[in-house]
């Protein structure tokens, strides 16, 4: 069904969606304390998502533009692999903490990105996490989180 | 006069004037970077002020957005891939130029456009911020209210691919600025129990999602190849009848770009494009455009960095961002605790007065740099992807723990990221949201203060004349293309 549909008219169903959520969410809201005078918590969450679901309408009313491979190109495997990689990097910060993490990353996407070549991979790997510790760690005294392998 | 002089002593701060110093760098560095604009610069480099004090911090930011246009031209020259969209109207011209061995003398033009442009706009912002302040003294919440819908609906004409998605992801922008406490009343809004969320959805996260994460996931996609450079040896500055020829088109984008970029929400990139039709429109030499006219590498370059300066009259004077740009700054201001509003002019004018000096350095400072290293900033467009966007997610994933040390923030600024794309993919552009979300505060808390005033009466707006005007070319605006549609269709059945 969905299939017969235009980008205008899938995008418009999602943010339908989003507002019809977003507005029934607003009915399990807490109840204003009595006596407090003017609009309460509900009303202007409400009125944007009747202005979201109104647009969303007339978005959908619209004529799609004709699919265009260079907005939209194909999502590759690879592609896939990298937005895994990138999933998979806040739960690793957990078990060997954020600059551990992010020298693993910097090899694996890199190697997912085409670059063959390991001895650089693993060399930008350690030289961006170095000058990544010294600048936010050591300059700006930024904590990072250690992980439970490195500091816990 | 005595703030101003304020506002450069403290620039000549050895401290501050390193953090201009090094945000000039930045800018330009990662502004040549194809695909990162200077929004995502900003966003990427936010946290990095948390431990500064405001003023370094504002000035580093400040410096940043002045230097990313113009690093954006350096690859729009001589890659014809444009590192900031604000160049991508002096990519017409100055690709063409390069590819005629004139790469020299086009990024020379550039470099002095883009800082004539960038100090004329600042001399107009030191003048014409503190009178747009002065004005907004007589503003109550209902000009506030009418103001920030005239900043909304000026959403419609970012950039993206219709004015309707534009307005839809402003209203997203709302939505999102609802999660968390109620103000007024203290009840949670969307908050599922979720500690984290009550406090709502912080800005930067979202930023460095939409704009950095979800930049990437989308490069991720398309994996592009390295760009052929074209051969340079230094800028080269231009004779005096260069300058004479282009002494009108720079005028011109200085004009415009100022006068666009001060329009709530219109930024840099329109300025540049209405800045190269104008040019070519009044230009002497108009068979020269299309083959590389150095008048439309001067009209845009000076276009889009006078934009800078202007952005920054609404966004300091009333709050109200002049780009996308500037709405990252304005969350960067607020989370160092400075509200901006016309307040700040009478309560921290010397604050001020070191960013507008800090901005004017920042020009200098990238005009000697565009003259002396082009070569090295040009080299930096040969980044292999492999390697510049995943740092790009690393800096990211810092820049979202770093400002609350949360990880929360993190699956945030993750979920912003997949929203990015999305976004992309189906012709969204990310910017209005981020309007939406920062403006959204002010848009529901002066309704609720103006109808607490009007009695819970909305033609009480009829009797506030500031209020009702801009409600009015609100609606105009935003009806101006169903009705030259209707017009169009009347006029062709008569015809």
């Amino acid at each position: 069904m969905i299939r017969r549909f235009g980008s205008s008219q899938v995008s418009a169903l999602l943010v339908g969606l989003v507002a019809v959520a977003a507005f029934a969410a607003t009915y399990g809201f807490d109840p204003v304390p009595d006596g407090l005078p003017g609009l309460g918590a509900v009303e202007f969450p409400r009125l944007v998502c009747l202005l979201l679901a109104g647009m969303a309408v007339l978005l959908f009313l619209q004529e799609s533009p004709p699919h265009d491979p260079e907005t939209a190109p194909p999502i590759g495997r690879d592609a896939w692999m990298i937005f895994a990689a990138c999933l998979a990097a806040v739960p690793l910060m957990a078990t060997i903490g954020m600059l551990g993490t992010i020298a693993v990353f910097l090899v694996v996407a890199g190697r997912l990105w085409g670059e063959t070549r390991w001895p650089l991979l693993v060399g930008v790997s350690l030289g961006m996490t170095a000058v990544i510790w010294l600048v936010f760690v050591k300059i700006f005294r930024l904590t990072l989180p250690g992980g439970w392998l490195f500091g816990g | 006069m005595e703030a101003f002089l304020g506002g450069l002593a403290i620039l000549l701060d050895p401290y501050v004037m390193l953090m201009v110093l090094l945000g000039t760098v930045l800018g330009i560095f990662v502004g040549a970077l194809p695909g990162i604009s200077g929004s995502t610069t900003i966003a990427l480099l936010l946290p990095m002020t948390i431990s500064m004090g405001p003023v370094p911090a504002i000035c580093f930011l400040g410096a940043i957005y002045c230097a990313a246009n113009f690093g954006g031209s350096i690859t729009a020259i001589m890659v014809n891939a444009p590192g900031d969209p604000s160049a991508s109207a002096t990519a017409l011209e100055g690709f063409k130029m390069a590819e005629k061995g004139q790469a020299g003398l086009a990024l020379g033009m550039s470099a002095i456009s883009s800082a004539i442009g960038g100090i004329v706009s600042i001399v107009v912002l030191i003048f014409a911020a503190p009178l747009l302040a002065r004005a907004a003294y007589s503003f109550g919440p209902p000009e506030y209210f009418a103001l920030a819908l005239f900043g909304l609906s000026m959403c419609a004409a970012i950039g993206g691919d219709s004015a309707l998605k534009n307005l839809m992801a402003a209203a997203l922008g709302l939505l999102i600025a609802t999660v968390g406490m109620d103000l007024t009343t203290g009840v949670e809004r969307y908050a599922f129990g979720v500690m984290e969320l009550s406090d709502g959805i912080g800005f930067v996260p979202v930023l460095i999602g939409l704009f950095a994460v979800g930049e990437m996931l989308d490069q991720a996609t398309r994996r592009f190849g390295k760009p052929a450079i074209i051969a340079l040896d230094a800028a080269r500055v231009p004779g005096m009848a260069e300058m004479r020829k282009c002494w009108r088109s720079i005028w011109i984008g200085s004009g415009i770009g100022t006068f666009i970029g001060a329009l709530p929400a219109l930024g840099a990139t329109t300025a540049a494009l209405i800045g190269y039709n104008e040019t070519k429109r009044w230009s002497k030499h108009q068979h020269e455009f299309g083959h590389g006219s150095i008048e439309g590498v001067a009209g845009p370059e000076a276009a889009n960095n006078a934009a800078v300066g202007g952005s920054m009259v609404p966004t300091l004077a009333l709050g109200i961002p002049g780009s996308a740009t500037t709405a990252i700054i304005l969350a960067g201001l607020i989370v160092q605790g400075v509200r901006p509003g016309p307040h700040l002019f009478t309560e921290q004018p010397t604050l001020l007065y070191a960013v507008f000096a800090s901005m004017l350095a920042a020009n200098i400072f990238y005009l000697v740099m565009g003259l002396t290293m082009a070569k090295f900033f040009a080299r930096i467009s040969l980044i292999p992807p492999a390697f510049l966007w995943p740092s790009v997610f690393a800096l990211s994933l810092i820049g979202a723990y770093g400002p609350n040390q949360s990880m929360g923030d993190v699956w945030v600024m993750l979920a912003a990221g997949v929203v990015g794309l999305l976004f992309r993919r189906a012709g969204f552009s990310p910017a209005p949201l981020i309007m939406g979300l920062v403006l959204g505060g002010m848009v529901e808390e002066t309704l609720k203060q103006s109808l607490l005033i009007f009695g819970d009466d909305l033609t009480g707006f009829l009797h506030r004349p500031i209020a009702m005007t801009l409600i009015v070319v609100t609606l105009a605006g935003l009806s101006w293309p169903l009705v030259a549609r209707l017009l169009r269709g009347v006029r062709g059945a008569r015809a």
